[in-house]
């Protein structure tokens, strides 16, 4: 009886450790996060401040980003960042999908080079083409006006067919029993992909979708060199990058942070509403 | 690599005009020549809440030349991001843009930056002064129309500190907290040029190298490391000078225009602007020296309106173009005889910019080498923040940071 209580007690007492411990690696991961909201809520000005919690709270710093438009316009960054975003994720979704599939359901001579050149090729950072890129692109007039964003569609989705690895992965795990079915009912590859394969796949899609979106959405490093000198054209993360520039700074950098916590929400709400897709996409769900 | 495909990508652009033919030109001989300048400035240069100086500006001068049919194509790029644009794509770039005259050497390696002559450039010599016309010298030709200086000088509370006060860094830690943003290399050099030391001689003579050793320096150090214990010093970074303007706690700091009406909002008619104070070293007084820079307007080598461009930068580095950025802006102008007028002569934070540019500054060096300068002092403004450097170890810390300043490191 002695011995089972103090076994209790000891379990208890590492509970209580391991949480604790957990307590403060959890508040020190939020803790940046919780500062930016905070940040943006502020009604002091200016990019450093003495006091940990803001003295006084205010939405101006909100209401700035959508009224103050005259020298960085964000609603219509807000707009660019969200069409290229959007589009470039059903593009380089639907290519992503497409590869997989054909590298998961068919046979052909040039399967397993394709692979391996993906494979290569995805370990080069992307940027590395940044200047080559810039040049073709300027060579097919895609550089200036409006057609930046289609440019910048373009840079996006571009490569997306290459990582085809983990959508593949998923419909791998797909009996193939399933399109043979299909097959002998007189389906056609497109009709099996459309009406079996995907229906099937719902968290590989969700995944692909996700991380699709994200990439254009926060990226900076292609935006920046494609738009230059096209301020109309500018995405959110070139704009939020401007405010804490040094002329920018001190009356911005409130309205920077509430600029911060509005792109995130967008991605923040996906990832909760999907989030059970999410870890499935990644382990593979239909079992045969 | 990049120059390569630059000059690829020009010919592919040769080629497809070819292709498309350039029509138009030819029947356009009689009326006005039609001309199509892109022009680049920072955003604030164009939007109306500032007075749309860029547009205004073009448009006066598209009045003034009714032989040219001009069609002004506007693109935002500051003056600090202008040269790397430039550099990277010269022929889809502006035409006429504003940039800093450091970054001038990023344009000029890539061909990018046409030269001032002929009477431009005596024109430019009548307007301005020497030191500034310097700031955008290389090997003798001007690369620019200077449209103001760039330098940091002295914000201060005048209820705190008297005009008498202002001219001694010690007089006023006396009375006073003072912020510097000690572990920033734009501003720590101050000390050391006081003290003597150089680079690159007269800033051009870059086989001379970085003189930031020697014993003049390592009193510099020394001296550094008793400012930093001082309790009514504190070290500005990351906006803690302006945030304690702000809240009271501190009485002056160091920054340049950018800041004026930041301070002007805070401290209000108890705002005051001065060039920099003196430092007492072993007794004797010390000047600072800030670094000092300008801005200016650049023309793209690759225009197809040269004379047109050029035109158009004189004209945006004109005096009244100058007074026009000052009245919408706060610009501070730099032509000599604008300067002088009354109006402008009143303003302190003008009087303490060109104050400090003529008398309390060093033109900075745009050699290749200077980029090796910046790390090595920032990690000795660190180092001493730190207490890593201590004035037993000053001789040996200095000697290593004037090294690193003169090595090309890896």
């Amino acid at each position: 009886m002695k011995r089972y209580k103090s076994a209790k007690a000891a379990r208890r007492r590492t509970n209580i450790l391991v949480h604790t411990l957990l307590a403060v690696l959890a508040a020190i991961w939020v803790f940046p996060v919780l500062w930016v909201i905070m940040t943006s809520f502020r009604g002091e000005k200016g990019s450093y401040v003495s006091t940990f919690f803001p003295q006084t709270f205010t939405l101006e710093n909100y209401t700035r980003l959508f009224t103050d438009t005259a020298v960085l316009n964000f609603p219509q960054m807000f707009m660019n960042t969200l069409i290229i975003a959007v589009c470039s994720c059903l593009l380089s979704s639907f290519y992503v999908l497409s590869a997989s599939y054909c590298l998961s359901r068919m046979r052909f001579k040039m399967r397993k080079p394709y692979m391996n050149m993906s494979m290569v090729l995805g370990l080069f950072p992307g940027f590395m083409s940044m200047v080559a890129v810039y040049f073709i692109l300027k060579a097919v007039g895609l550089t200036e006006g409006s057609m930046i964003r289609l440019a910048l569609i373009l840079c996006y989705s571009g490569g997306a067919a290459l990582g085809f690895q983990i959508a593949k992965g998923f419909f791998d795990t797909t009996p193939y029993a399933v399109d043979e079915a299909a097959l002998i009912d007189g389906c056609t590859r497109w009709q099996i992909f459309t009406k079996i394969t995907l229906p099937l796949s719902k968290p590989v899609i969700v995944y692909t979708m996700l991380t699709a979106f994200i990439g254009p959405w926060v990226d900076f490093i292609f935006a920046k060199v494609i738009c230059r000198a096209n301020s109309d054209q500018y995405t959110v993360a070139i704009g939020l990058w401007k405010m804490l520039e040094k002329e920018y700074i001190d009356s911005w950098y409130t309205s920077f942070a509430a600029g911060a916590v509005l792109i995130s929400i967008p991605i923040a709400l996906l990832f909760l509403k999907l989030q059970k897709y999410y870890v499935d996409g990644m382990a593979g769900a239909v079992k045969g | 690599m990049q120059g390569k495909l630059a000059r690829a990508a020009a010919a592919l652009c040769a080629g497809a005009m070819l292709l498309t033919g350039c029509g138009g030109t030819e029947n356009a001989q009689q009326t006005a020549e039609k001309v199509r300048l892109m022009v680049w400035s920072p955003s604030e240069d164009q939007s109306q809440s500032s007075g749309q100086w860029l547009q205004t500006c073009c448009e006066r001068f598209a009045e003034t030349h009714p032989e040219w049919d001009i069609t002004f194509v506007y693109g935002v790029a500051d003056e600090a991001s202008a040269a790397t644009a430039v550099a990277q794509d010269p022929e889809a770039s502006a035409d006429v843009f504003l940039y800093a005259n450091d970054t001038l050497t990023t344009m000029t390696d890539a061909k990018a930056l046409a030269k001032f002559g002929g009477k431009y450039a005596d024109e430019l010599k009548a307007t301005n002064s020497e030191t500034l016309l310097d700031s955008l010298t290389m090997d003798g030709y001007i690369y620019g129309v200077p449209f103001t200086t760039n330098t940091w000088y002295m914000y201060y509370d005048k209820r705190v500190f008297s005009e008498e006060d202002v001219k001694s860094l010690d007089a006023m830690l006396e009375k006073g907290v003072v912020s510097f943003p000690f572990v920033n290399s734009w501003y720590l050099p101050a000390f050391y040029f006081g003290n003597g030391c150089t680079l690159f001689g007269d800033g051009t003579q870059e086989e001379l190298g970085a003189d930031f050793g020697g014993e003049n320096a390592v009193e510099v150090t020394e001296h550094l490391v008793d400012l930093a214990a001082n309790p009514n010093f504190k070290i500005d970074q990351d906006g803690s000078g302006l945030a304690g303007l702000r809240d009271g706690s501190i009485h002056a700091i160091f920054s340049g225009s950018w800041d004026a009406a930041a301070v002007r909002e805070i401290l209000g008619e108890n705002m005051g602007v001065a060039a920099l104070p003196t430092y007492t070293l072993n007794g004797e007084e010390k000047q600072m020296y800030s670094y000092a820079g300008s801005k200016a307007i650049g023309v793209n080598t690759s225009t197809d309106y040269m004379v047109q461009a050029v035109e158009l930068a004189m004209y945006l580095g004109s005096a009244e173009a100058q007074q026009l950025h000052y009245e919408l802006r706060g610009v501070i102008p730099c032509n000599t005889e604008l300067n002088e007028d009354p109006a402008i002569a009143a303003d302190e934070v003008v009087r303490a910019q060109n104050d400090t540019f003529d008398r309390t500054s060093k033109l900075q060096p745009f050699v290749a080498q200077m980029n090796n300068c910046w790390t090595p002092v920032e990690n000795m403004g660190k180092a001493i923040r730190n207490g890593t450097v201590t004035k037993e170890n000053a001789a040996e810390q200095t000697g290593a940071m004037n090294d690193a300043m003169n090595s090309d490191g890896i």
